[in-house]
């Protein structure tokens, strides 16, 4: 056992948490009105190497290990998690290719891993909370055409990634696989874009593929590994969950900080136990969602000791203790909560954004406040 | 007659109609008034359709609701969960406001006449003002002043989420005369919307919800008003309040607190409507274990709302039988709204990303709802109320 974090993990959360905080924070408002992260803050978020795990060799920052890239996003989360996450699941989609992808395809990533202008993405959620191992996108490889028919939801930048990344299951064996398109290849049906309740910068949409392109689009080729690739989309899932833990911990603490300052009933209202004890049990949650994470995300890293369902939960529990933490710090604010003069609000929407995402209606039940 | 909890025929088919109409012809309209921070340009005419009468004010005879026999407190929680349960944008267009319930609380005879009866006779909006920046739940810390000038009060400070602050006929503030005196030297004051010194610092807050009502940030900067305005005095003197001070205010405000509950209630079951009935058509990408879920969780918030039903009905059926109880208000008001956002957010998830983006008016619902249990006496403050019940005043 070591719960301490290493001297790469320690170096990855230093220098997140000061882009978070310097670059991205202020940001935030910005990045929603416009619905998308102003130029000058995505290049620093690609040019920190933090949101694209790319190896060097292909012109990226590296490759961190499972648990140190969960400490990168939580950290930047705590910053915004609109436009964290947009860099994230832009990032995501390089990171794929290098992982799985053919020597042609990783030799696509190197104008992409340096590139400011690139939007990338990684069309994965489905809704009717299927996991990986029940995507009902097809694929079907036949001779040297692939045919990609399926609906996906939340994909980033629905409309102008390229590469668009597009996971689904083998129709002969069921093994999961990924076929790299984009979102201008024929077939490839955008809903029309709406905004949504956060997350705005990442641009969000409904796709509908029924896309026939060549075996060469197929991430890692015909003979690719689905189970390498399952544990790939698994950890993806995992940096979700912790955003959520970013996000809500920035909450906890700016509900903590004015809740030390604001004076009634004759003292600070954080001497009232109705005030700390649900910050104090946001926090107590926050730390076990946290452990959770990384421990399954080290667990999916090693490839061995992971139950079935470990990332479904780590992820339902990381989004439901957000839900209640936002909800409990905004509550905190009072009426200062619900006006935009205070930032509470942004992360009381996107933990509801993310947590919406990725749910599995059997992991958690609806349970009334009283 | 035996218990019964069920409601009269001619009130559920009023619930009914009303409902149908706020959602064919009103919900139409909610997303414009998000976006745009008021309510649509013809709400007029959109009223126009309601079958059933709304009790507007803007009509050049003014409208009743109808009667029933469960009394004006039990019908006023059928009334604002089912306008409500098609948008919450309609509430604010049928005039009303809350000054005029403290005038009425406080005000001496000749100033109900003055501020009070014509607001039921002709139907205006009426400000609130009492919350600051500097303090919210704790109504003692009023910092604004009235200063005695002569025949004059001379008012100083800024109100914040003043309802209708800034479209009111006029505002009732709560000042301070004397700090020394702490909560006993609060006071209520009519200050009308032409008064000098009478600032609309921000005529309609930027808020995560309830976009669409107006709430105003006001600055009263040496606003001056006769003294005659101050509720509970006459020219001569003072007069003998039913209510006064900090306690007038919350008074007006307890007969209102169930109300708010019904509101969301009405967005929460509008939630779950909606909610079940897009999934029913998706219920074939579903498996079987997880529609069974699915089936479960929808049954169980409907049987939330339907407890949060029954604490706001039972608190409004004692103020119609005259046996209000402060701390039964306080339970009907904090009860269902941390458990109808809840809801709301359950139902976003059972449609996934869909169910987030504002094609779906879920996520607007959700935004709204979140005031709910701040605004008039936050859920804390219920919870204390409820608490002194048990262990008395400790504190506050």
């Amino acid at each position: 056992m070591n719960l301490s974090p290493d001297e790469e993990q320690e170096a990855v959360a230093e220098l997140a948490t000061s882009i978070a905080t310097e670059i991205v924070s202020p940001a935030a408002r910005e990045a929603e009105a416009a619905g998308a992260v102003p130029d000058k803050v995505w290049a620093q978020l690609v040019e920190s190497g933090l949101t694209a795990p790319i190896p060097e060799e292909l012109g990226g920052g590296g490759v961190p290990d499972a648990v140190t890239q969960l400490v990168a996003v939580e950290r930047l989360a705590y910053g915004d998690p609109g436009i964290t996450m947009a860099a994230v699941w832009s990032g995501a989609a390089g990171g794929l290719i290098a992982r799985h992808g053919t020597p042609e395809q990783t030799e696509r990533l190197r104008g992409l891993a340096s590139s400011r202008d690139a939007r990338a993405a990684v069309a994965l959620f489905e809704g009717f909370g299927r996991g990986p191992a029940e995507l009902a996108t097809s694929v079907t490889v036949d001779g040297d055409s692939v045919r990609v028919q399926g609906r996906k939801v939340g994909v980033p930048f629905a409309a102008i990634a390229d590469p668009l990344v597009v996971v689904g299951r083998d129709v002969r064996d069921g093994r999961l696989r990924a076929v790299v398109l984009a979102s201008t290849d024929d077939g490839v049906g955008v809903d029309e874009m709406t905004r949504s309740i956060a997350l705005d910068a990442a641009a969000m949409g409904s796709v509908t593929f029924d896309v026939t392109t060549t075996t060469h689009a197929l991430l890692g080729g015909v003979d690719a590994d689905g189970d390498a690739l399952t544990s790939s989309v698994q950890h993806l899932r995992l940096l979700n969950a912790a955003a959520q833990i970013g996000l809500a911990q920035r909450a906890v603490e700016y509900a903590a900080d004015y809740a030390t300052t604001r004076i009634a009933f004759g003292t600070p209202i954080a001497g009232f136990q109705g005030v700390s004890f649900p910050l104090a049990e946001a926090l107590m949650r926050l730390d076990a969602a946290r452990l959770e994470t990384k421990d399954v995300a080290d667990r999916l890293d090693l490839g061995a000791g992971l139950g079935a369902r470990d990332v479904d939960h780590a992820v339902s529990y990381a989004s439901e203790v957000a839900l209640e933490a936002t909800r409990d710090s905004l509550q905190t604010l009072g009426g200062h909560g619900f006006i935009t003069d205070h930032p509470v609000e942004i992360w009381y929407r996107s933990a509801a954004a993310l947590a919406a995402l990725d749910f599995d209606p059997t992991c958690s039940a609806f349970e009334p406040a009283l | 007659m035996t218990y019964s909890a069920q409601l009269s025929k001619p009130l559920v088919d009023y619930a009914r109609t009303l409902r149908e109409w706020s959602t064919s012809e009103a919900r139409p309209y909610a997303r414009a008034a998000d976006t745009d921070h008021r309510p649509p340009a013809n709400w007029a005419d959109v009223l126009d359709t309601c079958p059933v009468p709304l009790g507007r004010v803007d009509l050049p005879e003014p409208q009743a609701l109808p009667d029933f026999e469960e009394g004006y407190w039990v019908r006023a929680l059928v009334f604002y969960e089912s306008l409500n349960y098609g948008d919450i944008w309609v509430h604010p267009t049928l005039g009303g406001g809350i000054g005029h319930l403290v005038v009425e609380s406080m005000g001496t005879p000749e100033q109900l006449e003055k501020w009070y009866e014509p607001v039921l006779e002709r139907g205006f909006t009426t400000g609130f003002a009492l919350t600051e920046p500097g303090f919210g739940s704790d109504t003692s810390q009023v910092s604004t002043t009235a200063t005695r000038d002569g025949d004059n009060w001379v008012i100083n400070g800024t109100k914040i989420y003043c309802s209708g602050g800034a479209t009111a006929e006029y505002v009732v503030v709560f000042a301070t005369v004397d700090k020394s005196l702490g909560a006993k030297g609060i006071n209520a004051f009519v200050v009308p919307k032409d008064a000098p010194g009478f600032v609309v610092a921000k005529e309609n807050e930027q808020k995560l919800g309830i976009r669409s009502w107006v709430t105003s940030e006001l600055v009263f900067d040496h606003c001056v008003i006769p003294v005659e305005n101050q509720l509970g005095w006459t020219p001569d003197g003072a007069a003998t309040p039913r209510r006064s001070g900090q306690g007038g205010a919350l008074g007006a405000l307890a007969h209102n607190r169930p109300n708010m509950s019904a509101m969301c209630i009405g967005l929460g079951q509008a939630s779950i409507d909606v909610t079940a009935g897009i999934l029913a058509g998706q219920k074939a990408g579903f498996t079987p274990q997880r529609w069974q879920a699915v089936e479960s969780e929808l049954e169980r918030m409907n049987a939330a709302l339907e407890r949060g039903r029954r604490m706001t009905f039972r608190a409004q059926y004692l103020v119609d039988q005259g046996k209000e109880d402060r701390a039964v208000s306080a339970a009907g008001k904090g009860y269902a709204p941390q458990t109808v956002e809840r809801v709301i957010r359950r139902c976003m998830q059972l449609l996934g990303p869909e169910g987030t983006s504002q094609d779906l008016l879920l996520e607007k619902w959700y935004r709204d709802v979140k005031i709910m249990d701040i605004f008039e006496g936050s859920g804390q403050v219920q919870r204390i109320v409820v608490g002194r019940t048990l262990m008395g005043r400790l504190v506050g």
